[in-house]
């Protein structure tokens, strides 16, 4: 224990004896750190957002949808006796924290002015209070929702439609059988866009929608699962344990097929049956269509740390050769005085790690402080980076296991470049060392 | 003894100061009383009297000719027949002309209407706010005026509009009821009860339309044994897209009892075979 710790003043000593290079290079690695940790927690924020807002706007964690077919090629995005489906999901799947079921439907929205093609989730508000915690109403009232023969849109939709709160809107729609049916109605709150899912759907209460596709009061479009944050890792697991306790159920289900329910239409369709079959997908399924969002994300994330670590692989193993060749003659005189070539190796790697360690921890800090500034100046993104991050400003995701991994990555990285120049420091022998010039 | 002039001057004076005062208090309680807010009785027997005399109590018949102007489009003449009964609120379009409508239609049966399009073949349910024809017309006014049903009026008091002295009305509309315009302002002639204007407004308050009635005309009604009085003449005018207008013009009204089986989805479909 007393060795290490001589080893460790020594070390400490020699990173303060050449202050000026210790400084430049630590600086390089907390740099890089801090660069690192901002680049995870752009990728981690992203992927929250785009979590939070989906399961709060457009899905579950997992979801139980499907399809009911009046005859073999019409399909609508029904599920009957909801209640009974929403008890045995229960059952399956105790991780639930709780479960919502809504309407989905899509529909031409016409105003005086103009006519959109829109997705309409029917919600009921009321037993909905995570909803209010994501949205942000740009006027309106969003509890005024509960009422039938109302909607919510957002402020891209209302501006395209020429339309504000009070005003009416004209939904039209094709029932189960076919038939287009009509509903009017008011809007009541306008919200501020959150990216792509928002720019094409809105929310009517339930009881609306089902007027529109002239359902029953037992019939939904699907019903969303969610789980607790520590159980988001568990998805794919707890799905298909859904899945097979819903067939031991006796229900029909769709073949496993990992896209948005509204890009299923066209294969459901073809498909040769009638009745009701359930679909299981994940949140991931449902927002399939922009997930590659997150994967682009994710990829230019790990090139571009491969990029910084090679830079500080380099400029480290560059530095210990700069600082071997200075410290040649002092070597061999160690070496002369009876140091084993180990205690050398040791001597200069240690050195390393602990100059990895201080800076990738102060550049950890110092990208943690540089996030959470920024975080707090709630800094706007342009509309078209609006669309896929789900949020219309910029939020960074920093958590402490992060940092820390980011902490340990950085210093092993900074041992593992200042090995090789160890080893060749350690190689050599006293004689040549202490008659170097350098 | 006669006063001297001065005196008499003087009293001359008052007498006509007083004159003048008392004329001007009773004038100003005359005019208090003739510009006091009318009561809701009073207004919703206005519109009673509005709706009743354009009732019919019967069946109804008529040609509608719609033309609509619409900025940068050609203008387009649809000629159409329209078809009521008053007794269960029944209501049919059916387009005649250009020939690329004709065959197309509107019933209203069960408080539910209904628009039929020969070239698919096809039923779709529309609501109040549907516009007729693509125009900027409203089922609601080709159809019985129930106004004193439908909406709670607040006075608005009196206005000029050009010769006609009008009393002037917002009306809100009923809950829960399928409306083409939840909010209206309406110009009644005072002294006929005949609908001059009328503004309708989003809830919002929002203008989308004015309408204009410059003609009307009385025809003998045998069911309602007395005269049924109908606009011959409807200006439309968008507010919301200012360049559009639509005129309405009523023709060969004809208020004898019509087929029981007219008012069905059969009849309006054979009209395109």
């Amino acid at each position: 224990m007393s060795k290490l710790w001589v080893d460790l003043m020594i070390a400490f000593r020699s990173l303060v004896q050449h202050r000026r290079r210790t400084a430049f290079l630590g600086t390089a690695i907390a740099a890089v750190t801090a660069l690192l940790v901002l680049l995870t927690g752009l990728s981690t924020g992203v992927r929250e957002t785009m979590i939070d807002t989906a399961t709060t706007l457009s899905t579950g964690h997992i979801n139980v949808g499907g399809f009911f077919k009046v005859t073999a090629g019409q399909a609508s995005p029904v599920v009957t006796n909801y209640e009974k489906v929403m008890a045995d999901a229960k059952k399956a799947v105790p991780e639930m924290a709780f479960a919502v079921h809504r309407g989905r439907g899509w529909a031409k929205v016409v105003s005086d002015t103009g006519a959109m093609q829109l997705g309409i989730t029917g919600i009921d508000i009321k037993s909905e209070p995570a909803f209010a915690s994501v949205l942000r109403i740009a006027s309106g009232k969003l509890e005024d929702l509960a009422q039938p023969g109302t909607i919510l849109i957002f402020d891209t939709q209302a501006e395209k439609l020429g339309v504000k709160v009070g005003d009416a809107l004209t939904i039209s729609a094709p029932t189960t059988r076919g038939t287009n049916n009509t509903i009017d109605v008011r809007i009541v709150a306008i919200a501020h866009g959150l990216g792509l899912l928002s720019s094409w759907n809105c929310f009517v209460p339930i009881q609306s929608l089902r007027a529109l596709y002239q359902l029953n009061q037992d019939a939904t479009g699907v019903v969303q699962i969610i789980l607790e944050r520590r159980d988001l890792e568990k998805i794919p697991e707890i799905s298909e344990r859904l899945r097979k306790s819903l067939e031991a159920g006796g229900y029909r289900l769709m073949t496993a097929d990992p896209r948005a329910f509204w890009m299923k239409f066209q294969s459901v369709t073809r498909e040769d049956w009638t009745g009701q079959k359930l679909d299981v997908t994940t949140w991931e399924d449902e927002i399939s269509f922009m997930t590659w969002t997150l994967k682009a994300l994710d990829g230019l994330t790990i090139v571009l740390i491969l990029i910084l670590l090679a830079i500080v692989v380099i400029g480290i193993m560059n530095t210990m050769w700069i600082a071997i060749r200075e410290r040649t003659r002092e070597i061999g005189t160690l070496r002369a005085i009876g140091m084993q070539r180990g205690s050398v190796l040791w001597m200069f790697l240690l050195e390393s790690l602990m100059l990895g360690l201080f800076a990738s921890t102060a550049g950890a800090l110092g990208g943690a402080a540089i996030a959470a500034g920024l975080n707090s100046l709630h800094i706007p993104v342009p509309i078209s980076v609006q669309l896929f991050l789900m949020s219309d400003h910029l939020h960074l995701s920093i958590h402490g296991s992060m940092l820390v991994q980011r902490i340990v990555v950085i210093t092993l990285v900074t041992g593992l470049a200042a090995l090789y120049p160890s080893l060749r420091a350690a190689r050599l022998r006293p004689v040549v060392a202490m008659s170097h010039f350098g | 003894m006669n006063p001297p002039m001065s005196m008499r001057m003087k009293t001359r004076t008052t007498s006509f100061a007083f004159a003048l005062a008392a004329a001007l208090v009773a004038s100003a309680l005359f005019h208090g009383r003739a510009v006091a807010a009318l009561t809701t009785p009073q207004m919703i027997d206005i519109l009673k009297i509005v709706d009743d005399r354009q009732r019919n109590n019967g069946d109804w018949r008529a040609s509608a000719y719609l033309e609509q102007k619409e900025k940068d489009k050609v203008d387009v003449v649809y000629e159409t027949e329209y078809f009521r009964r008053s007794s269960d609120q029944k209501f049919m379009i059916l387009f005649l002309k250009p020939k690329s409508s004709a065959g197309q239609g509107y019933l209203r049966i069960d408080k539910n209407l209904w628009f039929y399009d020969p070239s698919v073949g096809k039923w779709e349910r529309r609501t109040e706010r549907e516009r007729i024809g693509g125009t900027n017309s409203r089922r609601s006014d080709f159809d019985e005026s129930r106004l004193a049903e439908e909406y709670d009026p607040t006075d608005e008091g009196e206005e000029k509009l050009g010769a006609y002295s009008a009393q002037k009305l917002l009306l809100k509309g009923k809950a829960g009821l399928d409306l083409a315009f939840p909010m209206i302002r309406i110009w009644i002639d005072k002294d006929t009860k005949n609908v001059l204007k009328r503004q309708e407004y989003a809830l919002s308050g929002r203008l989308l339309r004015t309408s204009y009635y410059p003609k009307w005309k009385k025809q003998h009604s045998a069911s309602k044994n007395g005269d049924v009085w109908y606009p011959e003449e409807i200006r439309f005018y968008d507010e919301v897209e200012k360049a559009n207008q639509t005129l309405v013009l009523i023709k060969a009204v004809d208020m004898k009892a019509l087929p029981a089986n007219l008012f069905t989805k059969a009849w309006l479909e054979s009209k395109s075979r």
